[in-house]
């Protein structure tokens, strides 16, 4: 394969991961999936009940997982057995993964008030009923950007895993990603705008989450509003930079080439790994000197 | 802290022992049905696999609400795929091993490796769950049996050869692992919380284990479309009637069910 078709489908694939990136995160935003879960759980046990969707469906990597896979599997069955056009085949998985990912959250949706009656928290109809098409479609885009990740790889780069257990793999991925990396932004900031920035979450501040928005009660799509701002991109560009990152060091470095290159390819993502390390330190330097000082006694609690 | 209060003992109406033997024998026979009718009467009859596998599924998920209510909050996705963990392991070897017998010797190995994940987490770890190695022992073999099961409707047998051809080779069994591991940890952790009630959460068990099956219909059509449409008819029906179940049993155990509204006064929270 020409060098420069190589780098062109990197591209194509950090950017299909890249809006994988941020759908993801807002997915998970607007049904308050891991990170902010369980101080959204925690609230009505602490006498504030909310109108917030609380999306349990487990961490976001294994759900992610599920609906990557179920479309990654949709689609390599309706290529490989009707032999329909991948474009079809990966829309109709991306599809079908959408559905199953909206029954997951009501289901989540459903079981979790009504295994707290003692708090009384209401069930609300309309909140279920707005925010699961949102849920879906974002998974939808997920599903879809992943699915067009994996296929790339697989068609073009060659690799020789799987469409479904590449997808599998790169659910869970953007799964961590959007776990570990946007969702800071919703469960840290927005669920207490209330405290301080940077104040931390002290003991007593325990489910006392942000309830009323900019006007009437705030929902998941506020949540996902504010966190588009932010949390969302910020995902994407890191998930992105990752699909991106580590497939250039073996497109520029091919170890099929010879070993040296092998090598080289090792050499450059330590290289590539140290200077995302130095630059993070960078920045967190920066910002505790801008808005720090974090207080002691609130390090303490 | 456990999620959502004291961590109580979890009771049921339905006792324990007759949701394993549920889960042991509804798994093995739905999987040598499958089997043995596949081959002798219509590739149709591989549906029963899937059918093993939803009892599997709902043993499983039954297993994990009893071990998960010793306050293992975040630890229930973990305990899901952890039961797959185990039980793809011990399937790959009692498929490969085990010739007629491979589901039986799968499940036996499931529980063996369960046992030495349950003394190693109690003993070693420290974790000092009374119920720990039971647990352990009943969701490795409820995650064989699912894996098993699934594999058997879409390869149309558990002979291994062809799971390899069928199944594993083109990377299914990623989403028998997922659909599996999900449909036995999500019921619980959905319903997570001090008034959580056995039957709903084993409805939920049915819900995903429909899905499950659904998409191991899909998957069928590459081996041999015969058993895709009667697979994912049945398995729509499962999840549609058990879904239903599910919403009528949550509008029982919920404080209130709403339309719309605004929250709770401070005089109704007290």
């Amino acid at each position: 394969m020409e060098p420069l078709i190589g780098m062109g489908v990197l591209a194509l694939m950090g950017a299909a991961a890249t809006v994988a990136g941020a759908s993801e995160d807002l997915e998970s935003d607007v049904g308050s999936q891991s990170n902010p879960n369980s101080q959204v759980q925690l609230a009505p046990q602490m006498m504030y009940p909310h109108r917030i969707y609380n999306k349990a469906i487990s961490g976001e990597p294994p759900s992610n997982a599920l609906m990557c896979a179920i479309g990654g599997t949709t689609a390599s069955v309706l290529m490989t057995a009707y032999s329909m056009s991948p474009l079809f085949a990966i829309a109709m998985g991306a599809l079908f993964a959408a559905i199953v990912h909206g029954s997951y959250s009501i289901s989540a949706f459903l079981g979790r008030p009504a295994s707290q009656k003692r708090f009384k928290q209401p069930v609300y109809l309309d909140v279920l009923r707005s925010h699961t098409p949102v849920i879906m479609g974002y998974s939808y885009i997920t599903t879809f950007c992943i699915l067009v990740v994996s296929y790339l790889m697989i068609a073009v780069l060659g690799h020789p895993f799987p469409l479904p257990l590449l997808a599998f793999i790169w659910g869970i991925t953007v799964g961590a990603i959007g776990s570990s990396t946007g969702d800071v932004h919703y469960g840290a900031e927005r669920e207490f705008q209330n405290v301080e920035f940077g104040a931390g979450l002290n003991a007593a501040n325990s489910g006392n989450i942000v309830r009323t928005a900019e006007s009437g009660l705030r929902n998941g799509i506020d949540n996902s509003w504010f966190c588009a701002k932010f949390g969302g991109p910020v995902t994407g560009i890191a998930f992105g930079m990752t699909v991106f990152l580590s497939g250039w060091v073996t497109t520029v470095f091919n170890p099929a080439a010879s070993l040296t290159m092998g090598w080289l390819s090792v050499v450059a993502g330590v290289i590539l790994v140290l200077i995302m390390i130095i630059w993070n330190r960078k920045i967190e330097v920066a910002a505790r000197a801008a808005f720090g000082p974090y207080k002691e006694d609130e390090v303490a609690a | 802290m456990s999620a959502g209060g004291e961590p109580a003992v979890a009771g049921g109406a339905v006792a324990p022992n007759k949701i394993i033997a549920f889960g042991i024998l509804g798994g093995l026979i739905g999987i040598y049905a499958a089997h043995f009718l596949d081959s002798m009467i219509s590739p149709v009859f591989s549906f029963m696999g899937a059918l093993g596998a939803i009892c599997a599924i709902v043993w499983g998920a039954d297993a994990v609400r009893r071990v998960c209510s010793y306050g293992l909050g975040t630890g229930v996705p973990s305990i899901g795929m952890l039961a797959l963990g185990m039980g793809v392991v011990a399937s790959m070897f009692g498929l490969a091993v085990g010739g007629i017998a491979g589901p039986i010797i799968a499940f036996v190995s499931a529980a063996i490796i369960g046992l030495i994940i349950g003394v190693l987490a109690n003993k070693v770890l420290g974790m000092n769950i009374p119920i720990m190695e039971q647990s352990m022992v009943e969701i490795a073999g409820a995650g064989a049996l699912t894996i098993v099961g699934l594999s058997t409707t879409m390869a149309g047998t558990f002979m291994f050869e062809e799971v390899l051809t069928f199944v594993i080779a083109p990377g299914y069994i990623a989403v028998i692992f997922i659909a599996g591991g999900m449909g036995i940890l999500h019921p619980f952790n959905a319903c997570l919380g001090p008034d959580e009630h056995q039957d709903r959460t084993l409805t939920l068990g049915f819900e995903k284990g429909g899905i499950a099956m659904v998409i191991a219909g899909l998957v069928s059509a590459v081996a041999g479309s015969a058993a895709m449409l009667p697979t994912i008819m049945i398995g729509v029906f499962i999840w549609y009637t058990s879904f239903a179940k599910f919403y009528e049993l949550t509008k029982r155990d919920s404080y209130k069910i709403l339309g719309s509204g605004l929250l709770p006064s401070e005089e109704e929270l007290q």
